[in-house]
């Protein structure tokens, strides 16, 4: 018999891969009920129906079917990919535009440095409440500046039209120096020859961001991309704090919807299955994601 | 159906008589009686709790219990109770809860304790419950259930701007009809250049706290022979009034407004009405800025009359508490006479006669006319006011919804009157054959 199979040696010392097993498991353990718990728990909920005052009873695929059927499901499905796409895009450019400036500037100052970064230290109840006095209509220093340049005010949170795109902006005013530390690293990380030969071959310095910066950064923009989905595929706080979905439903993504049905208006079951539905899109995402990142890695 | 409040002054008789007559359980009373005990509350982060909880010293000295406060904003405190109360937790033992908007529900649920035992075997000798404004005592009873005791009283009420008016040569409003025609003198006066002629809730689940009064003033209800009634004659009248002063007067942005953008415009002297609570006087009038140039009425009569909207936050005990006696006399020491005097001279409202007739309270009024104004919009919420805000079914919560979607189309003008009423009505029938 093989160590391997035997634990205990001829000396009866414990393996190797028995020891690291039994020390890891407690940790494994935690970390699987930590997660599995709750998921398993919001499954079974998502099978029930919950009456207002707060008696169960078994729904089986109920919830499902009436979510097909759910205007307000479709509504908050399509908000939540709009807003994910909107943020996405803008914060991954402004992101890369930042990260470049700030490689390209290494003598800046680290107090410069730091207040590039700082809004993502904001947390995002603040950020809100901050942007939500900013772009009052009719208080709010936004439209001030612009009518004080002759430009029309705009009711920007408060417009049906407006509202996802003004999110979008605060989320990427808020990320992209997140994004911008992440492909900072990845710049710093570049390999110094490749830009040793393009010098020698006379690369203008668009042909090397072009053709060479932005190839080899594309794995660090995929960590990037995989990193703020899970994020904006979950956007609550902000909208919660500023919109509460509205105006007439026009940010209510999905996440928003479910916490509605589930701690307004107490439909526990309904709200899971929207948040188990949610689930699977954020981690399929993260797996189509992932894979990308592999196909993109050097 | 609407259940009229009483007129808290109108009481005061039977407080006299009352309080000669003090119950053997009161004789026997002792504060003291819970000692080492300890009470979690769960407060909602408003100026009513925090004024009640700057004299959290005074009670624990009073009463030896040890108060532990576990409080947030109010969506986060109601998330975090329905959480609480849905596990059958004994987490929380006494809560703060809005009878109007979840009473209903949480009744229906079992997760209130009744009260009525400990308002007749376990009174302090100075707690006056007869004192406590019934209807508000009423609006928190169903099913014969004592569900909570009143904190405050409150409603919302019309601020407005008596220079403006009287620049612009208008008559301060008597009729919904007279705050629309005003609103287009204000729209058109030069000395109102550049101030928003109306303001109120625009904010779907906010909203329907407003319309409410506007609803019943129009001489319309929510509900007809077990049906919704938002397509009655009424109805569409209150619609169409409520959501054409937003859409035509009302402040750019309207539709996400809720009591924080009402205030800050009114108190910046950016809006010539404000049709708000009541709540927020002291935060209107917080800098002096308004104190002088402001009048405050309950929102004039329309064609159904007058019926104000008058709620008021209220203190429970958590059916599942472990020491709901000790709970019990939080609540007691925090709706006591002497505390409600308290309160009220920081502006909170209070549910008792006899807060209203403290001398030091009288005093505070005594000081500005506005006050005055102010408590006599409040004496006509309490003697004629309705509780009911939302459909009255257990379901409340989510009918405030639809109510507020329907207003929030006609404002943003994606369906009309019919449309909108139509479509709310399909979904508040849906919601009441789910009870």
């Amino acid at each position: 018999m093989t160590t391997a199979s035997n634990p205990r040696s001829a000396s009866g010392a414990i393996s190797p891969r028995l020891q690291l097993a039994s020390l890891s498991a407690p940790s494994v353990i935690f970390t699987v009920a930590m997660i599995a718990f709750p998921f398993g728990y919001t499954i079974w909920l998502s099978l029930q129906t919950f009456t207002a005052t707060g008696m169960t009873r078994f729904a089986g695929a109920d919830n499902y079917v009436r979510m097909i059927s759910d205007e307000q499901f479709w509504n908050g499905l399509t908000i939540t990919f709009y807003l994910y796409f909107l943020s996405l895009v803008l914060q991954l450019v402004f992101g890369t535009v930042l990260a470049l400036l700030m490689f390209r500037a290494k003598k800046l100052p680290g107090i410069v440095r730091s207040l590039f970064i700082s809004p993502f230290m904001m947390p995002p109840v603040v950020a809100g409440m901050m942007w939500l006095v900013i772009l009052d209509p009719s208080l709010g220093a936004a439209n001030y500046i612009l009518t004080s340049f002759g430009l029309p005010p705009s009711n920007w949170l408060a417009s049906p039209a407006f509202v996802v795109p003004t999110l979008a902006l605060i989320d990427t005013w808020q990320w992209s120096p997140y994004v911008a530390l992440i492909v900072l690293g990845g710049l710093q990380a570049l390999p110094p020859s490749v830009y040793e030969a393009a010098e020698i071959d006379g690369a203008s310095g668009w042909q090397v961001l072009w053709r060479i910066t932005l190839p080899l950064l594309l794995p660090t923009l995929a960590t990037a991309t995989i990193l703020r989905s899970v994020d904006l595929l979950r956007f609550f706080d902000l909208i919660y704090i500023t919109t509460q979905g509205g105006p007439a439903n026009a940010s209510t993504t999905l996440n928003i919807y479910g916490f509605r049905m589930g701690f307004e208006f107490f439909q526990l079951g309904y709200a899971s299955s929207l948040m188990v539905t949610l689930s699977i899109i954020v981690l399929g995402a993260v797996i189509v994601l992932n894979r990308v990142r592999n196909a993109v890695a050097w | 159906m609407k259940s009229k409040l009483s007129h808290t002054s109108a009481l005061t008789a039977a407080i006299v008589i009352g309080a000669g007559a003090i119950p053997a359980s009161a004789q026997d009373f002792d504060w003291k009686a819970h000692e080492g005990d300890t009470v979690t509350f769960l407060a909602n982060n408003n100026p009513i709790a925090n004024a009640i909880l700057k004299y959290t010293d005074d009670f624990e000295a009073k009463t030896g219990i040890t108060l532990k406060v576990d409080s947030y904003q109010e969506q986060q405190m109601r998330q975090r109770l329905l959480t609480v109360l849905n596990a059958r937790s004994d987490e929380v033992d006494v809560f703060m809860t809005l009878p109007s908007r979840e009473g209903r529900q949480f009744a229906a649920a079992g997760w209130y304790a009744d009260l009525t035992p400990f308002t007749q075997d376990s009174v302090a000798p100075k707690y006056q419950y007869d004192d406590l404004g019934k209807a508000l005592v009423d609006a928190a009873t169903f099913d014969g259930t004592l569900t909570g005791i009143p904190l405050n009283i409150e409603g919302p009420v019309l601020y407005y701007r008596t220079d403006l008016f009287q620049s612009c040569d208008i008559q301060p409003p008597s009729s919904i009809a007279d705050i629309e025609a005003a609103a287009e003198a204000l729209k058109g006066c030069e000395a109102a250049s550049g101030i928003t002629p109306f303001a109120s809730r625009g904010l779907k689940p906010a909203l329907p706290y407003t319309f409410s009064n506007f609803l019943h003033n129009m001489g319309g209800e929510y509900m007809a022979d077990g049906k919704s009634n938002l397509c009655s004659v009424e109805g569409k009248v209150a619609l169409e009034s409520y959501a054409s002063l937003l859409r035509d007067y009302g402040p750019p942005g309207v539709v996400n407004y809720s009591f924080y953008q009402l205030t800050s415009l009114y108190r910046e002297g950016r809006s010539a009405m404000s049709f708000q609570s009541s709540n927020e006087f002291p935060s209107v009038m917080e800098g002096g800025a308004r104190l002088k140039d402001t009048a405050i009425i309950p929102l004039p009569a329309g064609d159904g009359g007058s019926h104000p909207t008058a709620i008021g936050w209220a203190l429970a005990v958590s059916q599942f508490s472990e020491n709901p006696d000790a709970a019990w006399y939080f609540i007691q020491w925090a709706t006591s006479p002497q505390m409600q005097a308290k309160l009220a001279l920081e502006g909170i409202a209070p549910p008792r006669a006899s807060a209203s007739d403290d001398e030091a309270y009288k005093a505070w009024l005594a000081e500005e006319p506005l006050r005055q104004e102010w408590q006599k919009a409040l004496d006509d919420l309490a003697k004629n006011g309705t509780s009911e805000v939302g459909y009255p079914i257990v379901q409340n919560p989510e009918s405030r919804e639809y109510i507020g979607q329907a207003v929030d189309d006609i404002l943003l003008g994606t369906a009309t009157v019919e449309e909108a009423c139509a479509t709310a009505d399909e979904q508040l029938n849906a919601l009441i054959e789910r009870e």
